[in-house]
């Protein structure tokens, strides 16, 4: 919080990508989530959710990992410590969001 | 504040429903599988019961306790079956633990479900020459209720399956006479397909 405002970190504050970091961290620390998975829970493209990826990986806040399961690609993905670090950065600024602004 | 598309309260909204919508999602891995093979099996031994009953009613009479065994095999092969179609669909969503963590929950609820059908039914004195006829009535009512429950928690196209079974054993049984098994076959069959097709036309299972 600065000069009576608060920040939100703006590459979880999306809504696509806010559900995305929502499932990562929701895993135990060495978790990972198929990137189908993802994709099917939360209906969205191909498309749409590798640029969200993207943009979350470029910030560090999760980790791609892809293997070959029965010659098919499998793309892992999980939060980093950094992202899980944000994450919790982001609730406890949402919460003070919503009781913004504080009681007299 | 920053910049952003959501609003603090529909980020918190957001943060909730997607929560539950991964959890669900992780809980219903191969239930459309599931379904089907449950579906088929239950088909075939109200199918098996009919043609016995049509095709070799002596069968019947040397052997009238022939159902239970046979529940026991085929009941064993289900829970075999659907362990392996959990095991491979939760794997593909997530890393082991995470999907042994979800599987194992979803077995306990099912475990809890067949005990409880098991043990209503001996409560209700049903574990005797007399009322073992009945003993179906107990347990199709109570896994339909299970089909209920799990859909009220995870996704409702389970509580139309529930009610769908229900439906299918007691009609029969109650209208159709001699043709009981074989309405209750088709129908358990016709019941898994349209849960299984709902299922993953809905994006999950």
């Amino acid at each position: 919080m600065t000069g009576g405002q608060i920040f939100l970190d703006e590459i979880i504050h999306q809504p696509a990508r806010l559900r995305v970091m929502t499932m990562l961290v929701a895993q135990p620390e060495d978790g990972q989530l198929a990137y189908g998975f993802i994709q099917s829970t939360l209906g969205l493209t191909g498309g749409n959710l590798t640029t969200h990826l993207r943009k979350l990986e470029d910030a560090g806040y999760l980790a791609t990992t892809k293997e070959f399961v029965d010659s098919k690609p499998r793309t892992w993905i999980q939060a980093t410590e950094d992202g899980r670090r944000a994450f919790t950065d982001y609730l406890s600024n949402l919460e003070k969001a919503l009781s913004w602004p504080p009681p007299a | 504040m920053a910049q952003a598309q959501l609003t603090p309260e529909e980020g918190w909204r957001t943060i909730h429903h997607t929560l539950a919508q991964s959890q669900s999602s992780l809980y219903l891995a191969g239930t459309a599988y599931i379904l089907l093979l449950w579906g088929g099996i239950v088909s075939i031994y109200f199918l098996f019961q009919f043609a016995i009953a049509e095709l070799a009613p002596s069968f019947e009479d040397n052997y009238p306790w022939y159902p239970g065994p046979l529940w026991g095999i085929i009941g064993a092969c289900g829970m075999i079956g659907s362990a392996m179609i959990g095991h491979r669909e939760g794997s593909r969503n997530a890393d082991y633990a995470t999907a042994k963590s979800a599987g194992l929950r979803v077995f306990a609820f099912w475990v809890a479900v067949v005990a409880a059908a098991f043990l209503v039914s001996g409560a209700a004195g049903l574990w005797s020459e007399e009322g073992a006829e009945k003993i179906p009535h107990v347990t199709f009512g109570i896994i339909s209720l299970g089909y209920v429950l799990f859909g009220i928690m995870y996704r409702p196209a389970l509580v139309a399956v529930g009610v769908g079974m229900a439906a299918a054993f007691y009609i029969p049984d109650y209208l159709a006479g001699d043709f009981a098994a074989l309405g209750t076959g088709v129908g358990m069959l016709a019941v898994a397909v349209a849960g299984a097709l709902w299922m993953r036309r809905s994006g999950t299972g």
